[in-house]
């Protein structure tokens, strides 16, 4: 007989309702879902109804190892805390922390107090600077909150949908899932603005596949459609925001045609998108709204930050976001990377982004019986590249895997290896734990109970339905063992760390959280998912932000100008853009996904798309092997010929296959304000692979 | 609005069907997916009402007043659809390596009294293996519609349908094409929603 055991599905931020069917032998036998889930609406998609027996497999860390001489070693729980607690302590100072969005608000709260109380920095980051992390910035800035502002039943009330560089097709399935049935029973409108022609175009009023890395060119001609036409939101723009003729006078002498031209799309192509966003046909008697989703498209580019303004200033312009069937949309990536950041797993913020000020420190320090750093800490990115000139020398890296999301991996790998002390603390010996001195073995989601908070700020249940695998621990549990072991050392009460269980951390993070201090786990057990804000124990959750006013006050409008496309462009020797992605059957690097078996039977070598063009002129049809080089680094994959791509532009998803992996090509330059990588743009050049000689020694990734 | 059903006033909601299941009165239902409307299919809900037999997934609550599940009229017509619906298959897996609710057919069948049916088995016997993640085996198919109506009007991705017509209606992604060669985007939703083996985990079933 099966147990069953409601959860929060560990893939993407749209965090679907799972039930986890459990056999006799303690391994999940299928994962049903959960039609009143109000997130989900009893959909899933492949990863989360058949993506889950990664948890179970033969790979996963059982005991904690320490590396002798030279080598990783079996050790006791013991043995490795009290290794890490006296070695940490020597590193106070130049010491920093990556949190995992895949794991508990509970762990990620543990996390960044132990970060803070016990290493005394601010160094601690997640995968949120990887990926909307100018979105946040942008956001914080424009309206004083870094979050979704809708729900997705708002995609469904909307009368049209702007998706802009993302492919919920294949990183966010239900929540395409949704769209279509908007598009399909409604008859609600969408434009698509993307480099690639992606599924969901087939679906699509309007189609703009502009240039990569011109989007601020491109919301810019927007906007000066919107204003030329006169369909911007007057009334709005005068009662909720602020800085709007400066925003103007910077768009004084732009038109739509200079726009379109350096975005290469046509200019009436441009003009109509702009205006069917600020003013949707009506559907029925509802007033027509516009929802503005964007994903990695917009961000990962050295002007990702100024990407994002540019949209949020189209929100504001045109009054698209406060009521239902509206808002603006950054598709979070990770199960629980908004509620990473919210729990406090940032350098620049306390958990509920409660900047350092002496007003926001008193209650933390009060109720922690300590002193803070009141500093900002270096973020993700700044950290790995700080490796080298010793300002980072100890890391604690948890359920992260840099060593396949980082960009230029070749350049990261030899920072990481040059550290003096890594701890990694995840399910399997991955490319970074290998490098680590000690490897501490995690719980998966199925083995811990907690909480996930998704994309649309939901906060929804995750509970342990089977047994922890060999003696690995929850992340909150590990980190607060160690925290107790240093505490003394550091004039810290170790009773701090001493949390009976997961509710209790969520207890605490609630009584310092403010948007989320009406929250705890007998409330979500009782009445499901809810969405923050929730500031009292009687308060229903937002299911909208902004209907009134910004966090801020107003709504801010920020100009902003196109500079250069990206930092490297093409040129004779590397004469194609790389774009990177995902694919619907792997997540992300593919650290769990090709642990899949089914998995890696729907999707088991590295996808090359190359332009129809392109393969003509490099000889290439589609199957062929093929090797891509940039500066950095080269992979193999195979060749998809489509035009679904755009001439002289190459696509590859991020996820590892083979030795492949597209980050040993990406480049190591970052966005001045979030410290984003450039993922989405570098040069490379396309060759068919050759026929092997006999005198070589095979395509083993050379360094560069 | 209100209706008398087997003699106790229910305030009517939605379909008969939805006014019975939400008042905890038991009723075979094989073709309606709880995420779902109902398809009207598979006629196992048959009841009496106002006189007239009714599908109860079809039919609006508004529109009648006295509702019989259990008359004598109503019971042999049930179990006779479902000997009927017993004979379209010609496959004896047993239902624990089928879907979360591969045991429904038997199980109703068992409830309303219905043993082995009179009727002589057929069944198409197209299999498509070609899905990492399941498998489907018309042996066992009912064409009760779920696993149409979960890829199309769940998930909205319209990969398989139902072609031909009569005894020759199959569930398909096209004819001639595989699961694997078609949309499918393998969320399983199907597999969740059929009431027999026809559509199966991979993994050895999940009962």
């Amino acid at each position: 007989m099966n147990r069953r055991t409601e959860s929060t599905c560990p893939y993407c931020g749209v965090g679907c309702g799972i039930i986890l069917n459990v056999d006799e032998s303690d391994s999940i036998r299928w994962v049903d879902d959960q039609p009143g889930n109000l997130s989900s609406d009893g959909m899933l998609c492949v990863k989360g109804r058949f993506g889950t027996t990664f948890v179970n497999h033969a790979d996963r860390l059982t005991t904690p190892l320490i590396r002798r001489a030279g080598e990783l070693h079996q050790a006791t729980w013991d043995e490795a805390l009290e290794l890490i607690a006296e070695r940490f302590l020597a590193f106070r100072g130049s010491f920093g922390s990556f949190a995992s969005a895949k794991a508990t608000n509970e762990d990620a709260f543990v996390q960044q107090k132990f970060v803070r109380l016990v290493m005394g920095t601010n160094n601690i980051d997640h995968c949120t600077r990887l990926c909307h992390s100018p979105s946040v910035e942008a956001m914080l800035q424009q309206f004083g909150s870094g979050a979704t502002s809708n729900s997705y039943s708002d995609y469904e009330a909307a009368a049209c949908i702007v998706l802009v560089g993302c492919d919920p097709g294949s990183n966010h399935p239900v929540i395409a899932s949704r769209m279509r049935r908007a598009i399909d029973g409604r008859g609600t409108k969408l434009i698509v603005v993307n480099p690639r022609r992606i599924d969901m175009c087939d679906r699509a009023t309007i189609f703009l596949q502009p240039r990569p890395g011109t989007d601020v060119a491109l919301f810019t001609g927007m906007a000066r459609a919107i204003l030329d036409a006169r369909l911007e939101n007057r009334a709005f723009v005068q009662s909720r925001t602020e800085g709007f003729a400066e925003w103007l006078a910077a768009l004084d002498r732009v038109t739509v045609q200079e726009c379109a031209e350096i975005c290469g799309v046509a200019a009436g192509e441009l003009s109509a998108a702009a205006l069917l966003y600020a003013r949707p046909p009506a559907l029925d008697a509802t007033e027509p709204g516009s929802c503005m989703v964007w994903g990695m498209g917009v961000t990962q580019h050295t002007n990702g930050t100024a990407n994002a303004h540019s949209l949020l200033n189209l929100a504001l312009l045109t009054g698209q976001l406060g009521r239902p069937g509206s808002g603006v949309s950054p598709l979070r990536g990770q199960n629980n990377v908004q509620g990473c950041g919210d729990a406090g797993c940032v350098p620049d913020s306390l958990p509920g982004y409660q900047k350092y000020s002496n007003q926001a420190l008193a209650p933390f320090e009060e109720l922690w019986g300590g002193n803070l750093p009141s500093t900002e800490g270096m973020k993700a990115t700044d950290m790995i590249e700080s490796i080298a000139q010793g300002d980072i020398r100890a890391m604690y890296i948890v359920g992260e895997n840099p060593l396949l999301s980082e960009p230029n991996l070749h350049h990261a790998t030899e920072l990481i290896r040059s550290l003096d002390f890594l701890v990694v603390q995840d399910l399997f010996l991955h490319e970074t734990a290998q490098l680590a001195d000690v490897v501490l073995p995690a719980c998966s989601f199925a083995e811990k109970d907690g909480t996930f908070t998704n994309s649309e700020r939901r906060v929804q249940r995750v509970r342990r339905a089977i047994s922890p695998v060999g003696e690995s621990r929850p992340d909150w549990e590990i980190v607060s063992d160690l925290a107790r072991r240093m505490a003394p050392a550091v004039g810290v009460d170790a009773r701090q760390f001493s949390y009976a269980g997961s509710s209790e951390v969520f207890r605490e993070m609630a009584r310092l959280t403010p948007f989320l201090r009406g929250l705890s786990h007998e409330r979500l057990d009782r009445e499901g998912g809810i969405q923050w804000p929730c500031p009292t124990p009687d308060h229903l959750g937002t299911p909208f932000l902004y209907g009134e006013s910004f966090p801020r006050g107003l709504g801010k409008f920020v100009p902003v100008r196109q500079s250069a496309a990206a930092e490297e462009l093409p040129d004779t020797e590397y004469p194609l853009v790389m774009n990177t992605g995902r694919l619907l059957y792997h997540w992300h690097g593919g650290t769990i996904t090709r642990r899949v078996a089914g998995l890696m039977e729907s999707a088991g070598a590295l996808p090359i798309a190359t332009h129809p063009d392109d393969a003509a002129s490099a000889g290439i049809v589609d199957g062929d092997t093929v090797v891509l080089f940039s500066r950095r680094g080269r992979v193999s994959g195979v060749a998809v010929v489509t035009d679904s791509v755009r001439p002289g532009s190459v696509f590859v998803p991020f996820v590892k296959l083979g030795e492949s992996a597209a980050n040993f090509l990406t480049n190591n330059v970052y966005d001045g304000v979030s410290r984003i990588p450039e993922y989405k743009v570098c040069a490379v050049r396309v060759e068919k692979r050759r026929e092997r000689r006999r005198d070589d020694h095979g395509d083993a990734p050379r360094g560069h | 609005m209100t209706l008398l059903v087997n003699g106790t006033k229910l305030a009517a909601a939605g379909t008969i069907l939805d006014t019975l299941l939400a008042a905890g009165i038991d009723l075979p239902h094989l073709c309606k997916d709880d995420n779902l409307a109902a398809i009207g299919a598979c006629r196992t809900c048959l009841v009496e009402a106002d006189g007239r037999i009714v599908a109860a997934c079809a039919t609006p609550a508004a529109n009648v007043k006295i509702v019989e599940t259990e008359s004598a009229r109503a019971r042999k017509l049930r179990a006779g659809v479902l000997q009927l619906t017993l004979a379209m298959q010609t496959d004896a897996t047993p239902t624990t390596s089928g879907g979360p609710l591969a045991g429904s057919l038997a199980e109703t069948a068992a409830r309303a009294g219905v043993g082995d049916t009179p009727f002589e088995q057929v069944s198409g016997q197209a299999e498509d293996a070609s899905n990492p993640f399941f498998s489907f085996h018309e042996a066992a198919c009912i064409l009760c519609g779920r696993c149409v109506a979960a890829c199309q009007s769940l998930q909205h991705i319209s990969a398989i349908g139902l072609a031909g017509r009569g005894s020759r209606t199959v569930v398909t992604p096209g004819a001639g094409d595989s699961f694997r060669g078609s949309v499918c985007t393998s969320c399983g939703s199907c597999v969740a929603a059929c009431p027999t083996t026809a559509l199966r985990p991979k993994s050895g079933g999940a009962a």
